[in-house]
């Protein structure tokens, strides 16, 4: 049937007029990505280093609060028997 | 000295060209069509895997404590769900990179090392409540744990080590459209409409008003519709599959379609513990729920309730263990993909392996502390998930590694700090619950 689609292999040069090729990713040919490789670390502008601080302080009081939780489980408050 | 120039035609030069497998179609919607269904895999995969054992249990529970007058929630969180992975679809696709590794490049090694530490800590206690559900479902289906989990674990081993990614992700994919059999659940145990549509539609506080009870489950709600592992699960996927800056609108096609199946799936999951509730059933997990209603909804509402189960913690164990291994493959440097044989990617494999081993493990020992474990996965991912949202903010504003094409746009950034401020307030209410319970009255 002219319009089931068959698998084969294609040079993009002798592709027909008309037609489409449908490559999958992973038979494609690789892509050239962003270039990752010379980045370092992120600019500390205000606005990251603000942000990272938020973090640090939520992380210090969130792993405070389950200590105490856990303190508080174990008797060491008084409160449980 | 003399300079010559040298006149080349156009015509004397061959470009060589590449030749690819393909499939070669004649119209432009069928190639569309096509390609997007080539496409299809991470997006769906990483929404429909949320709905894990925990999740099952969370909106059940929900479902049986307020009946449908928390749906309003899933209709907020859907939008949600699909922003913060959208933003996950650009970075992996534009770099080529796992979450991990960018977090690793570009905070530096305390924060990298943080955040694997925690993803990996997380992961591996979530396994665990998915062997434990495994456990419940398949002995109330007559299978001894001591069979059935064994039996499961191979079976997600074998998926992952046969070296095609292709094969997994097909596997993965049926098990999500298996999931959809929920709909049928809900359909056969389904409240008035007018009701379902009401509560979807309008937010409302349940009789009661706002009490501790609720405040915790709305954050189990939240925590389990959004987690930390589907930011490095999805963009691990994106890499691994090598989706194209072409492929970006059917990735978030296929991220769309998945966020519309998991609320869906999750909202039939809260009609069926509305159901257990407007009819007298009380149970502690969706097992015990399933085996209580048989008598009301028969036996196959049962049994599907319990392979939903089953099938839902699979899907979680292969999606979490994935993101584990490819997290930990990314930043030791290691060969990380599932397209590769186990022999040439072992510390990648190894790493799945063992996540799953250990966790199975676990649950058959006698008297392990399963309740302890359930309760450090919520304390430990209410922690971690503000942490992960913001390094995803973060490079998805960084112009010097993706450009100004795939930064957020200034609606993008609205919309995201929005979603952090309100999980932050989220975690800390649930902290502050902890250190005075008393903040919002009992039920």
């Amino acid at each position: 049937m002219h319009f089931m689609p068959v698998t084969m292999d294609v040079n993009l040069n002798d592709l027909p007029e008309n037609h489409y090729l449908v490559v999958h990713p992973l038979n494609d040919v690789p892509e050239e990505k962003i270039d990752t490789s010379n980045l370092g670390p992120m600019a500390m502008t205000p606005s990251v280093k603000i942000s990272l601080l938020s973090l640090r302080a939520y992380l210090v009081l969130m792993m405070g609060l389950v200590l105490y939780h856990v303190l508080d489980l174990a008797g060491l408050f008084g409160h449980h028997g | 000295m003399q300079t010559k120039v040298l006149k080349i035609s156009t015509a004397d030069i061959v470009v060589e060209a590449p030749t690819v497998r393909g499939l070669m179609v004649r119209s432009k919607w069928m190639h569309r069509l096509l390609t997007f269904l080539m496409v299809l895999g991470p997006g769906l995969i990483v929404m429909v895997a949320d709905n894990d054992a925990g999740a099952v249990s969370t909106y059940v529970q929900a479902g049986a404590q307020y009946g449908t007058r928390l749906l309003w929630i899933l209709l907020l969180l859907w939008p949600t769900t699909y922003f913060i992975q959208e933003m996950v679809i650009r970075l992996g696709i534009a770099t080529g990179k796992g979450h991990a590794a960018m977090i690793y490049q570009r905070f530096g090694k305390w924060w990298g090392v943080f955040s694997l530490v925690d993803l990996e800590l997380v992961n591996f206690l979530t396994l665990v409540t998915e062997f434990a559900a495994i456990t419940l479902a398949v002995e109330h289906l007559g299978i001894t744990p001591y069979l059935g989990v064994p039996i499961a674990a191979v079976g997600l081993i074998i998926m992952v080590v046969t070296g095609s990614y292709l094969r997994w992700e097909r596997t993965v994919v049926l098990l999500c459209v298996l999931d959809l059999a929920w709909l049928g659940i809900a359909f056969k145990l389904r409240p008035g409409v007018g009701e379902l549509v009401h509560n979807t539609l309008v937010p409302g506080i349940p009789h009661g008003g706002l009490t501790g009870d609720l405040m915790f489950l709305v954050i189990a709600i939240v925590g389990t519709t959004i987690a930390p592992w589907q930011l490095f699960f999805q963009q691990s996927c994106i890499a691994d599959k090598k989706l194209r800056f072409s492929d970006i609108n059917w990735a978030r096609l296929d991220t769309f379609l998945g966020a519309c199946v998991t609320i869906t799936v999750a909202g039939c999951m809260m009609v069926a513990g509305a159901y257990a509730m407007t009819h007298g059933v009380h149970f502690e997990d969706p097992a015990q729920m399933a085996n209580a209603m048989r008598s009301m909804t028969g036996e196959g509402i049962r049994v599907g309730i319990l392979l939903l189960m089953i099938n839902a913690a699979v899907l979680g164990t292969t999606a979490i263990s994935l993101s584990s291994a490819w997290a930990y493959g990314e930043v030791r440097g290691w060969p990380h993909s599932l397209q590769l044989p186990f022999k040439e990617a072992k510390g990648f494999y190894f790493t799945y392996v063992g996540c799953v081993a250990l966790a199975a493990g676990l649950v058959l020992i006698p008297r392990a502390p399963l309740q302890l474990i359930i309760l450090g996965v919520q304390v430990l991912a209410g922690i971690m998930l503000p942490s992960a949202i913001i390094f995803l903010q973060l490079l998805l504003n960084d112009k010097e590694l993706l450009g100004e094409q795939y930064v957020n746009k200034t609606w993008n950034n609205w919309v995201n700090w929005t979603i952090i401020i309100v999980l932050f307030a989220l975690s800390l209410i649930l902290a502050a619950q902890v250190v005075a319970p008393n903040l919002f009255p009992s039920s």
